[in-house]
This record gives C-alpha cells, structure tokens and sequence, in this order.
C-alpha cells in the first residue's frame, strides 16, 4: 500500500512540476518593451480598451469579401517580409507584425502555400523578438500550409493564434504592442481594400472602405494613450491624415426590425436596419492615396 | 493517512485544473472547426457561476464589429464538466437582434446565423440557461456574403 501511494505521489509531484515549468518558461517571457511603455496610466479604462481593440475588423473578412470580388491574387498589394525582418525596434516590429497578419490573411484566403510559409516564417522571428512567439507553432502552421486541403485548420490556427497573443499583451500590461500590431492589422487591410478598389470599383469592397470612418476614432483613441511616446505621436499624425479624408464621407441608416427564419434547421436572424456609406468617387481617390502614402511611410519605418 | 489526505488534495487540484482547462484553446478547436464550413474569426470563452436565489443569471459581455452585407455565424460548445448550457444573444445598443434560445418553445440552439446589413459594433452577451453554473466557448465565424 506504502509503495503504491509512494508511486502515486511521485507521478502526482511530476506532473504538477510539468505543469509548473510551463508556466514558469511564459513567465519569463513577461517583459514589457521599455522602447513603447511611458508608464503614465492609461487615459481610458484597459476594459475600453480592449474593446475598442477588439472591434478593429478581421483581416480573413477583408481578405474573403476580395476574393468574392472576382479579383486575382496580386503579390504587389502586399509586403516583403524580408523588409519587416530588418526592423530593428519593438516599435517598428509591434506594427510589422499587423502588417504580415493582414498580408496572412490575404494569402491565406487565395492559398498562396509558398507565400505563407515565408510570411509565417516572418511572422515567426519578429514575434519572437517581440517575445510573443510562443504563440506561433510554426511546425503545425508549416505542415498545414504545405497541405492545401487543410487550409481551414490553416486559417483557424493562424487566426487563433493572433487573438491569444492580443489576449495575453492586454492581459500582461503590453497593451501598446497590442495597440500598434492592431494599427499595422488595420492599415495593411485598408491598403490591400483600397488598391484592389483602385482596379475595381467594386461596390461591396468601396463601402468596406467608407465604413472604416466608423473604425478610425477608436484606433487614434487608442493610439493617444501613448502619445508621449514621439514613435507613437507620429503614427497618430499619420492616422489623423487618414481620418481628414474621411471627415465628409457620411453613414446614414435606414430603421427595420430583424426577423429570425429557420433555415435547413438553422436558426437565421436577417437584419433589416440598414447603414449607408455616402461617398464621393474623390472622396474615395483622397483614402486611397493617403492610404498609399501612410502604408508606404510606415513599412519604410 | 496524513500522506494519503494530501495525495486526495493534490489529485484534486490537478483534476480541477484539467477541467478548467477543457473550456480553453482544446474546446475552442472542436467548436470552432466544427462549424460547417465558416470561417473562424474570434472566440469568446466564458466561466461563469451559478446564479445566486432571486438574482439574474450571470452574464459576460463582449463587443464585436460586423459588416454590412455579410453573414456571421455565432456558435457555442459547453464544457461537460458543467452543468450549464451557453445562451448566445446579439444586442445592437439595447435592442436584441438574436438569440440562440428561444423563451416561448424553451428551444435552445446550438447557434445562429445572423446577417448583417448595418455595418457598426455589437454587443454579444453569453450566460447560461437557468442561471446554472457552466464553462463554455462562443465562436465568431465568417459565412459568407449570401444568407
């Protein structure tokens, strides 16, 4: 009986120090950035906060309606990596890694295998250096972009992967790499809509890009809570640019209820409140252009 | 027997552990690539206790932005070690726009469709049918542009 509890304790203690030295390995991993983090407290609560970054829209979304555009895979809307691989701040590396997410989701979408695997292989090292790379099993990634009929689980895991990592800087005081890997996730997605919208006009995708003046306030209210920090006080001058072009674009919306309709078993609630994006074809030109410039100042950083 | 009370603690505090855990990333992998062909977006993971006598069940709040001209799907999956079953409901400011359960046939489904034509941010409540405790993951996933 004494052995067998002997036995029994040895593989308890075993297993609680298995899971102690993982903790203990993401732990020492807690570091904040001292290049982003000014110390003052937060103008608004981290409760906003989070929802404000949560609310910046997904970049499999913009990348899907793309795709339904009808419009090929263009390698020129997104960036090298081999450039953001170069950055040499955590600055610069927090935004680089938004871009490469939005780039992922776009190449994702058109299954791109042999893109993926240099984007997620990026995705991977900067991540890393901002030591947030833990979030990334590139093994698994790896072997599922080389199999395209796994490109579901694909998509699943790599977009999983970005909401964990979010989830953990908000959590561990390192809302401000959150904030600016959202601002690069933001900015890259508005590049890649509004160069594709360049070649065609297609209505769905103008209006995607007309409802970013819905999104801009939170992002630079976001951005201001550090704006003591002169890499984040310029980013937020360029963000403000941006949202100069969107000052005239109205929404307006139309009121209906929604009703719920079972669908092959499947419960389906139709929103009939309708939103209207009002926007001139210059208006559309300005965000185009001053989207151009912004994303080619910033991946130059 | 005092060995043998603290083995029983140990084991305890494991097996609660993996429990918990049950309702983290493992769940959100079967629920969220259980989903007919939608596409993932976010999840949302919810603990929550029993309600205590004469109050309202707890409730877990979230936001999410959707987009107009586009169908989204919102599903949940429960954590069996629980006894509670996730209620999903959709809110535009203070009006429900969906939810999975409905009060009069006492149906509670899996999940909804819900197809967007305001482009905004929404609110999403999840808490649990007879304010029971329970340990669950919401999904956000992506349908498509047709409904």
């Amino acid at each position: 009986m004494k052995k067998k509890l002997l036995s029994l304790l040895s593989a308890v203690v075993i297993l609680a120090a298995c899971n102690s030295s993982t903790q203990s390995d993401v732990t020492q991993e807690l570091q904040i950035p001292d290049s982003v983090k000014n110390g003052k407290p937060l103008q608004i609560s981290e409760e906003v906060m989070d929802n404000m970054i949560q609310n910046i829209s997904s970049p499999v979304e913009i990348a899907s309606l793309i795709r339904s555009t009808g419009m090929p895979f263009s390698q020129k809307y997104i960036c090298k990596p081999d450039d953001i691989k170069k950055y040499d701040s955590n600055f610069k590396r927090a935004v680089g890694l938004g871009i490469l997410g939005a780039d992922l989701g776009y190449l994702n979408m058109y299954n791109k295998t042999g893109s993926v695997l240099s984007n997620l292989s990026t995705i991977k090292s900067v991540a890393d250096e901002l030591k947030i790379g833990q979030f990334f099993d590139f093994s698994t990634l790896k072997r599922l972009s080389v199999n395209n009929e796994n490109l579901d689980s694909l998509i699943f895991i790599s977009t999983q992967s970005f909401n964990n990592m979010d989830s953990y800087l908000r959590e561990n005081d390192r809302t401000s790499i959150s904030a600016l890997i959202v601002t690069g996730l933001w900015l890259e997605g508005l590049y890649i809509a509004t160069q594709v919208v360049k070649e065609n006009k297609h209505k769905d995708l103008a209006e995607r890009v007309g409802d970013q003046k819905l999104i801009i306030n939170d992002l630079l209210i976001i951005l201001k809570n550090y704006k003591s920090d002169p890499n984040f006080a310029s980013l937020i001058a360029d963000i403000e640019l941006i949202k100069v072009k969107y000052n005239d674009i109205k929404i307006t919306y139309t009121k209906g209820e929604p009703e719920a309709i079972e669908k092959d078993g499947m419960l389906v609630i139709v929103q009939n409140e309708i939103s209207n994006v009002e926007m001139t074809d210059q208006q559309l030109n300005d965000i185009i252009s001053i989207t151009e410039s912004t994303r080619a100042k910033l991946i130059s950083l | 027997m005092k060995a043998l009370n603290i083995i029983i603690i140990i084991i305890f505090t494991i097996i609660s552990n993996f429990s918990f855990s049950q309702c983290n990333d493992q769940l959100v992998n079967v629920c969220a690539l259980d989903n007919n062909g939608a596409t993932y977006i976010k999840d949302f993971k919810v603990k929550l206790k029993k309600a205590k006598k004469k109050e309202s069940a707890p409730v877990a709040k979230y936001q999410v932005a959707l987009s107009k001209n586009t169908n989204y799907r919102f599903n949940s999956c429960n954590a069996t070690e629980f006894a509670g079953e996730a209620i999903i409901q959709l809110f535009d400011y203070e009006q429900m726009l969906g939810s999975t359960y409905n009060m009069s046939t006492g149906k509670n489904y899996k999940g909804f469709d819900f197809y967007c034509k305001k482009s905004g941010v929404y609110n999403v409540y999840i808490s649990f049918k007879d304010g029971e405790e329970g340990c669950a993951v919401g999904i956000l996933s992506f349908v498509g542009k047709e409904y």
